[in-house]
């Protein structure tokens, strides 16, 4: 379906939010430079702006979605279109921008705009009495006007325009309270870290242009097949196919580049809950689910796709066993669950990773807004050693944080169990190599399910381990538990989006996503590639498999650390080493101090000391003393005399005609 | 037939030149110098440029001859100025040495043109080498922008030249009395 | 006339080579400008002498007079700019001696 101009207003509303919010922020400082205790001022009128750009686009978001669920198959897989925008027009290569919304980007914009409503009006009780209340919102806004350009842009050059984009509100949501110090360095190194892969990013699209001509997703995926044919142009394909997974690296924090995304929870917490868990961090898998004929036809590619993702997912769930920090521990746990999206992607089943995105959006939303909550009532405390019985004094967040962390863990029944243990099941299912990566899987999720419960069991129960005359815990305002149990509802029954085979109903979302991810399996086809050779009996056996490693690991976290943290100290007297390692998530980012940070510093030294100290500063100096040098004996021919000037003027009018004479 | 006349015209032109350079009152200056255009002009007219003849005997002689005894006269400049008698400034080295380059540039550039033209013709074009309606052709046409740029300067200079002999009346910081 | 070419350079180079004699050698900034009208007409001359040579064996050339009709409209322009330079300059120095003006000595 073709010219709903609708779509545009999805992105603009929630940038035109962000520029009344921007202004309202300015009009606030301008009225608190008059009277400091001016308090929020206009600026109050900034949440209740960004809610309703946010409900604005939510609401074309949903039209969107019905306009393309009345379509059929056919027309499915060309999604409902805006008209194009001729953006850029250079002979050869022309870049038409239009908004698609196809089965794909149907589900990334119904859960960026539902959450970011959610976590809109969340931030609106968290972050009140900020000083930056208004700024907050006006990133805020700006960050999901880019993240639905990213999803709804039809070609990969208006995707990096919103790849970009929430890549700078990411840096300057991180960065908020800046003030502090710390979160401003936390930001820049998220934003360098990101960097590397953003320049993988380009790499691989000048690849792609190279190859197909084009940036628009619908004609590359139009021309994989000739190139499947022609034979010549795979290693080229596959290169570009490995650097755009370096740029989803960078984005969607995989390994080696997953040291920004802990470092990111300076940032406050509806926004870890919005960027780092819900949306920006997913931006990877869209972009590898939205090329998925690129990826079909490269299946080494594929592999090492499920190599990062499961060693990811290994290391952040050991990693995140022995963090304090309750937000950090929520931190390792993204990254160790982004590994798993990427190993579902990995088995060449698209859909299982978005289930698993889907879903995750839910439960990590709802774990970081309950964590903020929590956070909250214990006037920014975040240390779990400091917490404990919290159940008492929070009962809501108490009652959703448990759904989440059920769901989380993979408990039966909830919607990380499902979409979880549909991604173990497809790579036991594939064989061969990926038996390993099932493998690593496994044990990653049993880890998951430990240090999920350790975490429940640190802070809301035991005994209170803080300051009972001075920290006086509280259940936060409504506006904060509302989107909560909204969250707890979506994660405890997300897993009915996409049920397992052997129940009934089962598939929903992989049906509804087959208009595209058809692309990627008709190369399967060809390439001769196989999702998965598991029958029924093995898919009963896994699930079974998957719930008894929860419920165990469940409880040996639970039960270990109800009387509070002191296990912890035990195992750090047993094995200083281990835990040590655990605790600093591998040492990453030691590794990366001795193998680039002191290089890159050895580097700058050098170019700083001898090319620009040196040479340029050299140069400089030496072309301002020649001056001086050559001023000094010259400048006696300025005489003061006019004549003498006018002379020098006919000499050289004289030099000139002679050589015009008698060249 | 006419060539007496040039020759005789060109050598009141020269004399004139002459005077200009080497007469001690500005006076005598610049009335040599309204001998010599009205000698060229003259050359103009034999050469057979009427209008261009006509415009310097208008401009040249008329207007700017004016404003230059105009302001001779408003100065009320006498000939108390150079010390030296003027012909002893020849044998200034600086000055003999340019003296030598355009003399050489002069001869270079006879020699090198010399054989160049073709015969003059006097009788080509019914001796009207300006004729001012096909110049009026062209100078509204192919120099439109030319001509434009020409009334945009002549503003200019009339407001720069205000701008300049206006007097300051008071509180100037350069010096300028009033 | 039959003069040839050559002689109206002649003259041309002549007369400018008083002017920028004059130029040189005198102090006097009314002679001094007086010397620059005499250099402006003999390039005036060259131009005419060209179109005349031109003109004389092919269509009318109209080049060399429009040249000369701008060339004497640009002296106008210069000469009443200078002459009020002059007088600005004497109201300054009390005297119209170029070599009064030498502030810019390096």
């Amino acid at each position: 379906m073709k010219d709903y101009n609708l779509l545009w207003l999805m992105p603009l509303l929630p940038f035109l939010g962000s520029i009344v919010c921007g202004a309202l922020h300015f009009a606030t400082l301008s009225a608190r430079k008059k009277n400091p205790e001016v308090g929020a001022g206009p600026g109050a009128l900034a949440a209740p702006v960004a809610i309703l750009a946010m409900v604005g686009s939510f609401v074309v978001a949903v039209t969107a979605f019905f306009k393309l669920k009345g379509l059929d198959a056919a027309g499915r897989a060309m999604g409902v279109e805006s008209s194009p925008w001729h953006w850029i027009d250079m002979g050869p290569f022309s870049v038409d921008l239009s908004m698609v919304v196809d089965p794909l980007s149907a589900i990334m914009i119904l859960v960026i705009t539902g959450i970011g409503t959610l976590i809109h009006i969340y931030s609106s009780g968290y972050i009140k009495g900020d000083p930056g209340f208004a700024k907050f919102f006006a990133y805020l806004n700006l960050f999901v006007a880019m993240m639905l350009m990213l999803v709804l842009s039809s070609n990969l050059v208006g995707l990096f325009v919103g790849w970009e984009g929430v890549g700078l509100c990411s840096y300057l949501l991180i960065g908020f309270w800046y003030d502090k110090g710390w979160p401003a360095e936390a930001g820049q190194k998220a934003f360098v870290v990101n960097r590397i892969g953003d320049a993988c990013f380009l790499i691989g699209a000048f690849l792609l242009i190279r190859l197909f001509g084009t940036l628009d997703a619908s004609d590359i995926a139009a021309g994989v097949a000739g190139i499947l044919e022609n034979g010549e142009q795979m290693k080229d394909l596959g290169l570009a196919a490995l650097l755009m997974f370096g740029g989803a690296c960078g984005k969607s924090a995989q390994f080696p580049l997953m040291v920004w995304l802990p470092d990111a929870m300076a940032g406050p917490t509806p926004v870890s809950a919005l960027i780092h868990a819900a949306t920006m961090v997913t931006a990877g898998v869209y972009l590898i689910a939205r090329m998925n004929p690129v990826y079909a036809a490269c299946p080494d590619v594929l592999f090492f796709i499920g190599c990062v993702g499961a060693l990811t997912a290994f290391i952040g769930a050991t990693s995140a066993i022995r963090q304090t920090d309750i937000k950090k521990v929520l931190a390792y746990s993204t990254v160790s669950q982004l590994g798993y999206m990427f190993l579902g992607l990995s088995t060449g089943v698209w859909a299982a990773a978005v289930f698993h995105l889907v879903t995750h959006a839910f439960f990590k939303g709802l774990l970081f807004l309950g964590s903020g909550s929590v956070i909250h009532g214990m006037h920014h405390e975040q240390d779990m050693y400091k917490m404990g019985g919290l159940r008492k004094h929070m009962p809501k967040t108490f009652l959703t944080f448990m759904v989440g962390a059920a769901a989380l863990a993979g408990l039966p029944l909830l919607s990380g169990y499902f979409s979880k243990d549909e991604i173990l099941f497809l790579a036991f299912g594939h064989g061969g190599g990926y038996i390993v990566l099932w493998a690593v899987g496994l044990i990653s999720a049993a880890m998951t399910a430990y240090y999920t419960w350790r975490m429940v069991a640190l802070t809301f129960f035991g005994e209170e381990r803080f300051d009972v005359d001075k920290v006086h815990p509280h259940e936060s305002p409504t506006s904060m538990t509302m989107p909560l149990m909204v969250l707890a509802v979506l994660a405890a029954l997300g897993g009915l989006l996409n049920l397992p085979h052997v129940l009934p109903g089962y598939g929903v979302m992989k049906h509804w996503l087959e208009p595209v991810t058809d692309l990627g399996t008709r190369v399967f086809e060809a390439t001769g590639f196989v999702e998965s050779h598991a029958g029924a009996t093995t898919e009963w056996l896994l699930l079974a498999l998957g719930a008894g490693v929860a419920l165990l690991f469940s409880h040996l976290g639970f039960r270990r650390y109800l009387n509070g943290p002191e296990p912890d100290m035990a195992d750090a007297r047993r094995a200083p080493g281990l835990t040590g390692f655990l605790g600093n998530a591998w040492r990453l980012d030691g590794i990366f101090e001795i193998f680039i940070l002191i290089p890159v510093r050895l580097l700058s030294e050098f170019i700083s000391a001898i090319v620009d100290k040196l040479c340029i500063d050299g140069a400089v100096n030496g072309v301002a003393s020649m001056a001086k040098l050559i001023g000094d004996d010259t400048r006696k021919m300025t005489t003061g005399s006019v004549k003498s000037y006018a002379v020098w003027m006919g000499v050289g009018a004289a030099a000139l005609s002679l050589l015009l004479i008698w060249i | 037939m006419a060539s007496p006349l040039f020759y005789a015209l060109s050598a009141i032109a020269i004399l004139c030149a002459l005077g200009v350079v080497i007469a001690r009152n500005p006076m005598q200056s610049v009335l040599n110098l309204l001998g010599s255009f009205v000698a060229l002009a003259a050359i103009y007219l034999l050469s057979g440029f009427q209008f261009l003849a006509a415009a310097q005997i208008l401009v040249y002689a008329g207007a700017i001859m004016v404003l230059f005894i105009f302001v001779v006269m408003l100065l009320n400049l006498t000939d108390r100025e150079e010390g030296q008698p003027i012909l002893m400034g020849l044998f200034n080295g600086r000055v003999i040495g340019s003296l030598a380059v355009f003399a050489g540039l002069a001869v270079s550039g006879l020699i090198s043109t010399t054989g160049n033209f073709a015969a003059v013709d006097a009788s080509a074009h019914g001796g009207d080498l300006d004729n001012m309606e096909s110049l009026a052709g062209v100078l509204f046409s192919k120099y439109m922008l030319p001509f434009e740029a020409a009334s945009l300067l002549l503003l200019a200079t009339l407001v720069g030249v205000m701008l300049l002999a206006k007097r300051e009346r008071s509180g100037s910081q350069d010096g300028g009395q009033a | 006339m039959n003069v040839p070419t050559e002689h109206l350079l002649i003259l041309a180079a002549v007369l400018f080579s008083l002017g920028a004699l004059g130029f040189l050698l005198r102090r006097n900034l009314i002679v001094i400008l007086a010397s620059v009208e005499l250099m402006l007409n003999a390039a005036n001359l060259t131009f005419l002498a060209g179109a005349r040579a031109h003109s004389s064996v092919g269509p009318l050339n109209l080049d060399g007079p429009i040249f000369a009709l701008f060339v004497i409209l640009v002296a106008a322009c210069e000469a009443a700019l200078g002459l009020a330079l002059v007088i600005a300059f004497y109201r300054q120095k009390q005297s119209v001696d170029i070599e009064a003006a030498a502030e810019l000595r390096g």
